[in-house]
């Protein structure tokens, strides 16, 4: 690998390049998460204690989820309720990705996605935050239901999982719009006519021709928007309640009010086992690679 | 017809909903910033009023962690960018068997959820005695925003012409002057654009910073936190001013892009031009 | 300054490959040398032998009288014609032109000075603020010149830098290669798999295929004196006759042409036929001539099939009655209206030739040429193996 670089760009950018990689791989990426894999299997000890006869490797850790109802229940709503997510802010977008790709002019098309681009600019914070503003006891959307009559008394919207889902749609969208515009701007018109013309109506054309063509970008939308909605803090920081916690909650707990690390490092290698698992699966259903995620 | 033209008709009606999804909450957002009640809303309106704004300015708790914000993306900068370059420059160069493993682990901070990041980060420097603060956020955020460099980075190098190269060489550059006067220059653009991307990923960055800020705060933590305890609108003026900004640098950016678009097709109908003229 | 390019015992190998077989050649100092061969017969590797991009992994290159094994790319006292010309996109005119000489430290002034000389001599004088993306397919053609000359090389080495361009032009810039290689002197070494243009600017050229240098001569040489069966199919047109040599004299062999009866020939330079031996009789369609009834001679009976109009001739596709055989001729026009009203498909016509115009060669195998396209098709196994019986006389 070195003669190849140095060949290329000579020895001492060879040099640096190796260097800034290797650095890179190792101290930033491969051995903080090998370290946090070993502190899952390690008992949560004292100082005096490290390296100690108790120091050694246990499951004990993941015993304690499997043994806790309320976290094994949030684990698992936090599972399906990014799978949900996941599949809203799919189909949300797929109509805005078909009409960017292939019914807007060029110019509106460039006007859409520059309007798109530019919320995706903004703090996910504040993105979230609006909601919060919106979604109030008193806040606007209930006042408007009243006015409407439709409801009688304000709806507490912010203590339960449907604010969260609604923040999250609204926070990963675009994660899910790109990939799918990407994908589906690279089929060749002629299909989609050359469908219509044999007959074929919009769902079947849709069902037999784009969504095939668009696999990878399914893919890797979803695969981006279970991964961030899985791991999201925020959202459900603050547009969820006591009682609509989210894993990554319990992790942050587990670290900074439950003092337990060890504790919170086999919490988040499970998040972490869990986001492998769904992209192995969609990576499997769709028949795509990694080296198609990374367009 | 009739259908396909409902149908079109509907395909519209749900763009316009979409965007005023998208728009509506930061627009619900930013007019609470002028509404003179104690709690950030626009039912009731209390009174329009820019008192927010002087709060915000006098809140010594805010200009504490932009400035932090600004620090940890200028170390992020340093760190992503030549990292990123780096990157892209290796697998652009090396071929290996060893190369698809590689590639898997330079992709893995982009699909690792962000919390786990900051976790493992600020588990790994605890062996060192380093403790949560600047120093990690700066680590962690710049372990996955060097792959966002990466990657763009990775795209304009992969149209690279490397005879390009080999006529530097032949002319008797060296290695380096090939790679400083003609490497570097093509990719100044993705790099300058990766730049910009990546100050932003790294200002607005929150799950990771939060296990690995210590008790230090960046602009997105102190958000988040006042969100939490104490809101007042002085946070929907906060946001605003962000906004603003963003937008400003977006529009920017891609007025920028665009620009350099139509330059590009200019010196293509400029050659058309003189081609013309050579035939005549 | 001695700027004479010699390649000692080079050999090419890519893992089990090989792309050069055991090379010797000497171009001498200012000489404008071609390698002439279809696509990958290995002429592009021994430029980039030349000029450093690839280490032969025997034997050696020498240029002036060095030795240039260990010295890289950057070292070396010759530049290169890129096929795609390879300019930087993102400076102007000037600063290509300069860049060699920026990199070698030279300063600003006399650097500007060189570019302007340069500038002047490819007739593109007060372009030099321009981006090369703002120049024409033409103009960027010798700006590509001008950049390799302002290093001042001992040998420029030119990657079929024409094929991009449309056929006026490259006719145009033929004449003008020529012209800037006579005023400065400098080695030119050219790779191309158009003939046209082999032959038009070259002193000598070397005709390649399969990795093998097949014969290197001046351009008429090797048009009137093919050393082998390649040559003769790949320079320019021949037909290609299956023959038996019954004896030879001198130059002169007799050959029993089978079907198509007793045939005469000039035996190739330097090559060996002996009575008996199968052999390869080769007649370029502007040597065959329509003889009449009362003509003696060898005398070849075809059937029209079809007849070109081209201009200043004429092209005839007419098949020997004998052998079943294509037969292509090429009649100037004071011939083809002398013979106007037979000339038309289905008709006989009889050809003659001059022996001394056929050249004789081994029936050497060598890689079958196809006549319409000149695409290399494949090595015919054994020479003469298709022939079989059916051109050998039954007696």
């Amino acid at each position: 690998m070195f003669r190849q670089l140095s060949e290329r760009f000579g020895r001492p950018v060879a040099m640096a390049i190796l260097t800034l990689l290797g650095m890179w791989l190792m101290v930033m990426v491969t051995l903080p998460q090998l370290q946090m894999i070993d502190y899952s299997f390690r008992p949560n000890l004292l100082p005096a204690q490290l390296g100690g006869p108790e120091d050694v490797w246990t499951l004990s850790n993941y015993v304690t989820l499997f043994n806790n109802e309320i976290h094994r229940a949030i684990f698992f709503k936090t599972l399906w309720s990014s799978v949900l997510v996941t599949l809203l802010t799919l189909v949300v977008s797929y109509p805005l990705a078909y009409y960017l790709a292939k019914v807007a002019t060029p110019r509106q098309a460039a006007l859409c996605i520059l309007l798109l681009i530019i919320p995706f600019w903004i703090n996910e914070i504040l993105r979230t935050y609006s909601w919060f503003i919106i979604l109030a006891f008193r806040g606007p959307l209930n006042e408007i239901l009243l006015a409407l009559g439709l409801i009688d008394r304000p709806i507490r919207f912010l203590s339960g999982d449907g604010g969260v889902m609604v923040g999250m749609v609204y926070a990963y969208i675009l994660f899910m719009v790109f990939p799918l515009y990407n994908a589906i701007e690279s089929l060749d018109d002629n299909q989609i006519r050359a469908a219509r013309d044999l007959g074929a109506g919009n769902v079947r054309t849709h069902w037999r021709i784009v969504i095939p063509h668009a696999k990878p970008g399914i893919a890797t939308g979803c695969i981006m928007t279970f991964m961030l909605a899985a791991g999201s803090y925020a959202v459900p920081a603050l547009l969820g309640s006591p009682g609509s916690r989210w894993f990554t909650q319990i992790i942050y707990n587990w670290f900074f009010e439950g003092g337990n690390w060890n504790q919170g490092a086999a919490y988040a290698f499970l998040l972490l086992v869990l986001c492998i698992g769904f992209m192995s699966l969609v990576m499997k259903f769709f028949k795509v690679g990694l080296g198609d995620i990374a367009k | 017809m009739n259908s396909q033209r409902l149908l079109a008709f509907g395909l519209r009606f749900y763009i316009a909903v979409f965007f005023l999804y998208l728009f509506l909450p930061l627009l619900v957002m930013a007019a609470a910033t002028f509404n003179d009640s104690r709690f950030p809303t626009i039912t009731p309106w209390d009174g329009t009023t820019l008192r927010w704004f002087g709060e915000l300015a006098a809140d010594s708790g805010m200009w504490q962690a932009l400035s932090n914000s600004l620090l940890v993306a200028v170390g992020v900068l340093c760190l992503a960018v030549p990292i990123g370059i780096a990157t892209a420059l290796f697998l652009n160069t090396v071929s290996s068997r060893a190369k698809p493993f590689i590639y898997a682990l330079i992709l893995s901070p982009l699909l690792t959820p962000g919390v786990i990041i900051g976790i493992s980060t600020l588990i790994f420097w605890r062996q060192f005695g380093v403790s949560g603060g600047i120093f990690l956020t700066v680590l962690g955020q710049a372990t996955f925003i060097s792959a966002y460099v990466m990657l763009m980075v990775m795209a304009r190098l992969q149209r690279f012409d490397r005879t390009m190269e080999r006529a530097a060489l032949d002319l008797g550059a060296s290695q380096w002057q090939m790679f400083r006067r003609i490497l570097l220059p093509y990719l100044k653009p993705a790099i300058l654009s990766a730049a910009v991307i990546a100050f932003l990923q790294s200002f607005e960055n929150y799950n990771t910073t939060l296990f690995v800020v210590g008790y230090d705060t960046t602009l997105t933590v102190y958000i988040a936190s006042k969100v939490r305890t104490g809101l007042t609108p002085a946070v929907n003026a906060l946001g605003l001013i962000l906004i603003l900004v963003t937008v400003v640098l977006a529009i920017a950016y891609e007025v920028k892009r665009r620009r350099e678009q139509a330059a590009v097709a200019q010196s293509g109908q400029a050659m058309v031009l003189a081609e013309s003229q050579e035939k005549a | 300054m001695d700027s004479n390019v010699k390649l000692d015992e080079v050999v090419m190998r890519f893992g089990d490959f090989t792309a050069i077989e055991r090379t010797s050649l000497e171009i001498a100092s200012g000489e404008f040398f071609s390698f002439l061969g279809p696509s990958g017969c290995g002429k592009t590797t021994i430029l980039n032998m030349i000029s450093g991009f690839l280490r032969p992994s025997e034997g050696q290159v020498w240029i002036g009288g060095e030795p240039m094994a260990g010295v890289p790319v950057n070292r070396r006292p010759t530049a290169m014609i890129f096929q795609n010309l390879a300019l930087f996109p993102l400076m102007t005119v000037f600063e290509n032109i300069e860049f060699g000489l920026e990199v070698r430290g030279v300063d600003k002034r006399k650097r500007r000075e060189v570019s302007e000389r340069l500038l002047a001599l490819v007739a593109l004088e007060g372009s030099g603020s321009k981006l090369v993306t703002e120049l024409s397919g033409g103009q960027k053609q010798r700006i590509a010149i001008a950049r390799a000359l302002a290093v001042e090389p001992r040998v420029l080495l030119l990657d079929e830098p024409l094929s991009a361009l449309d056929l006026k032009l490259r006719q145009h810039m033929r004449a003008e290669l020529k012209a800037i290689q006579r005023k400065t002197g400098i080695t030119f070494i050219y790779i191309t798999h158009d003939q046209g243009e082999a032959l038009t600017m070259s002193d000598r050229v070397a005709v390649m295929s399969a990795g093998r240098i097949q014969q290197v001569a001046d351009p008429m040489t090797l048009y009137r004196s093919p050393r082998t069966g390649f040559v003769a199919s790949f320079v320019g047109e021949n037909n290609r006759l299956e023959v038996k040599v019954i004896d030879r004299e001198g130059e002169r062999v007799r050959l029993d042409g089978g079907a198509l009866g007793s045939l005469m020939g000039r035996a190739g330079d330097d090559v060996v036929l002996a009575n008996g031996q199968a052999a390869a009789l080769y007649i370029r369609p502007e040597h065959l001539r329509p003889l009449g009834d009362g003509d003696s001679g060898p005398r070849l009976e075809t059937t029209i099939e079809a007849v070109h109009f081209e201009g200043a001739w004429l092209m005839l596709e007419t098949r020997l009655e004998a052998s079943g055989e294509k037969l292509r001729v090429q009649l100037g026009s004071e011939l083809a209206k002398r013979a106007a009203q037979a000339l038309e498909p289905g008709r006989q016509i009889d050809f003659g030739f001059d022996p001394e115009e056929a050249v004789v060669l081994p029936d050497d195998g060598s890689p079958m040429v196809d006549e319409a396209t000149g695409e290399v098709l494949e090595v015919a196994p054994g020479g003469n193996a298709k022939v079989g019986g059916e051109h050998v006389p039954s007696a």
